[in-house]
């Protein structure tokens, strides 16, 4: 297709937040395995200020990164596996509906491990997160075990992407991988519709890399 | 765990089976339908499997809130010394006796519920050998914690979890 306009689908920002957390999950799924526990604390302290940039990111980034830009009602849903049944599969300009919630779930799952893993103490009483000084011994453990649970559906919503993903290449003839590091893929794979590059602002990338900052510093200092 | 869990599946059994003797025309139940007495073993020491493991799982617990005391107290940037000296005077006292804890028939096979391994019964030496080296670095973190030096607690609390993490790695089900 000569000529064709290859437009942004994901910023800069977005892929960059998409792929260090996929290096800091498998290493801190090590550091973990391997009680390599100083590098863990601090991956995840990382990991904590990547999410609450992402989380910042989706209020003021571009749209293909906005919340307010997903569609994930019934109607949404029901209409992408229509068309997916049809055999006429249409990619979407960002998440499409059934990714959306992939995506919802798995930063759920991840602010849990996060947040769990924050306030977490091992059942000897010596290892523990930046938080865990607030909380007793016993929340510590629950939190730990919750840690535990929740990194298992982690885990299952991983294998449930990488399934996607194949499934979508083998079945739809559809790359979901190369715009998620390129961030571009051709206009006229688009349907009708108004889109542009999702270009990134720097000054809303400053604000959202400062939030990140302060609630690392804040989480540093509270412990 | 498995005993009694048995004992009130049967009771249950027993319960329901009743309840539809009531609605029945034969409103008195036979003697055979009451649970059986199971046997339930007992230790040397009298305890039964599952009381001897939770009073270790209680002690070792209590170990490890005095650990996550201390860790707290090092952690923070002005420690509370007199927190960190009862904490590490309380290790000694709450692990004594700790070799008397694991008597025969309180492994994975005693249908506890039990993170200790079968290898503690296999290895009795290295077993006692490494109980002995955490009771020496136990006294060892009791004595640093009366000296006050927060650098001396911090190396004595490294050695001391050293000794735990040395002994759970070979004795203990990953966690």
């Amino acid at each position: 297709m000569a000529g064709s306009t290859r437009i942004l689908v994901w910023d800069g920002a977005l892929r960059l937040f998409h792929w260090s957390a996929v290096l800091l999950v498998a290493a801190m799924w090590w550091t973990a395995e391997n009680g390599i526990m100083d590098w863990h604390r601090r991956m995840g302290m990382i990991l904590f200020g990547l999410l609450t940039f992402r989380i910042v990111w989706g209020l003021i980034g571009p749209q293909t990164a906005r919340f307010g830009s997903w569609r994930i009602g019934p109607a949404a849903i029901l209409g992408y596996i229509r068309n997916l049944r049809s055999g006429t599969h249409t990619p979407s300009f960002g998440h499409n509906p059934m990714g959306t919630l992939s995506v919802i779930a798995i930063l759920a799952a991840l602010f849990a491990q996060v947040g769990t893993g924050l306030f977490a103490v091992d059942v000897d009483g010596l290892e523990s997160g930046p938080l865990a000084t607030l909380v007793s011994f016993e929340t510590g453990r629950l939190a730990a075990e919750i840690h535990e649970t929740s990194f298992n559906i982690l885990l299952a919503l991983i294998v449930l992407h990488f399934a996607a993903i194949v499934t979508y290449l083998v079945f739809f003839k559809d790359n979901l991988v190369r715009p998620m590091v390129t961030g571009r893929r051709a206009a006229s794979d688009f349907g009708e519709g108004a889109i542009s590059d999702a270009k990134l602002s720097w000054l809303r990338l400053a604000i959202a890399v400062a939030a990140a900052f302060a609630a690392m510093w804040g989480v540093a200092n509270a412990g | 765990m498995k005993i009694r869990q048995t004992t009130l599946a049967i009771a249950a059994i027993a319960g329901v089976s009743l309840l539809a003797a009531c609605g029945g025309s034969d409103s008195s139940a036979p003697e055979s339908e009451v649970a059986p007495v199971v046997e339930e073993v007992v230790l040397d020491n009298g305890l039964t499997p599952k009381e001897q493991i939770e009073l270790r799982q209680g002690q070792l617990k209590k170990l490890g809130k005095a650990f996550k005391t201390i860790s707290d107290q090092l952690k923070a940037g002005e420690p509370d010394m007199a927190a960190i000296q009862a904490a590490a005077a309380s290790v000694p006292v709450e692990s004594e006796g700790m070799a008397d804890w694991f008597p025969a028939g309180t492994g994975p096979d005693s249908g506890v519920k039990t993170d200790a391994l079968a290898a503690i019964w296999d290895q009795p030496d290295l077993f006692s050998e490494k109980i002995g080296n955490f009771n020496i670095a136990a006294a060892g973190l009791a004595a640093a914690a009366e000296s006050g030096d927060a650098a001396a607690i911090g190396a004595a609390f490294a050695t001391t979890g050293g000794t735990c993490k040395s002994c759970h790695e070979t004795f203990r089900a990953d966690d």
